[in-house]
């Protein structure tokens, strides 16, 4: 039992130690993703600060300047950037 | 025991999972000889043109060779020089395959080429009232955007694209070639 005990709490850890950095850089890539999107699409943001997961495809993107867009695949394939 | 081969499993796991992330492109020497007008990285597709002449050419610079470089310079910088110049096709594929920009800004990006290609292809059938030299400016502005993405990520690719840019406009601006397409 101890044995296991030990076992689950060194698991736990690693999991914090690698899930940890590795999502983060995912946050990372999708916020500057997102910045590259808007800016593409010709709008006023500046940079990505936070993004929300509505669904597939379908995100909210904050900007530093207080702009939100609502970015998300349309039925024709077309990435669109709508202000929310 | 039959913990510590979970956790000794779990741990193979990880490590082979790691070794796939985060690979830098290749250092090379010279600094990415990709130079881009600021004021244009912003610039819409839908944006009015500037005050430029229609024939206005490249902002971008094309790589210059340095004075001091030797002609026995080392293999790879060697093929970087004798590399042939993209097609669309090739281009395509090296944006769908960089890991510089993310998902979202490729599809756009692929969104705002087909725009383009659709521009061209009223302007061969005589549909569009704008001329060659007014479908420059889009192409050039288009260019700019992906070598502004380009060029943190994936230097190397950035810098084929500027040595490709009169290719692709030769393909675009030959209704022959564009047909093929």
């Amino acid at each position: 039992m101890n044995k296991r005990a030990k076992a689950w709490a060194l698991t736990a850890v690693m999991m914090t130690f690698f899930i940890g950095p590795s999502r983060a850089a995912e946050d990372a890539a999708l916020l500057k993703d997102m910045t590259s999107v808007i800016a593409l699409l010709g709008l006023p943001c500046g940079q990505v600060v936070s993004v929300i997961k509505k669904g597939d495809n379908d995100h909210i993107a904050t900007c530093k300047d207080g702009n939100h867009y609502r970015v998300f695949l349309n039925a024709d394939g077309r990435v669109v950037a709508q202000k929310q | 025991m039959h913990a510590m081969h979970l956790i000794g499993l779990l741990f193979l796991l990880l490590i082979t999972g790691c070794t796939g992330v985060e690979r830098t492109p290749p250092q090379t020497g010279a600094a990415p000889a990709v130079a881009v007008e600021p004021s244009k990285i912003g610039s819409t597709e839908q944006g009015v043109a500037k005050a430029e002449s229609p024939d206005a050419k490249t902002s971008a610079k094309v790589p210059v060779e340095q004075p001091g470089k030797k002609p026995s310079a080392t293999l790879s910088s060697g093929k970087k020089e004798t590399s042939p110049p993209l097609d669309l096709t090739a281009l395509e594929t090296r944006l769908k395959e960089t890991k510089a920009i993310g998902v979202f800004t490729k599809i756009t990006l692929k969104n705002q080429v087909d725009d383009l290609l659709d521009q061209f292809r009223a302007y061969y059938q005589g549909r569009a009232k704008t001329s060659l030299a007014e479908l420059r400016q889009p192409y050039d502005r288009l260019l700019l955007k992906v070598l502004s993405l380009l060029q943190d990520g994936d230097p190397e690719l950035a810098r084929e694209i500027v040595t490709s840019r009169e290719a692709i406009w030769s393909i675009l601006a030959d209704p022959a070639k564009f047909a093929t397409l």
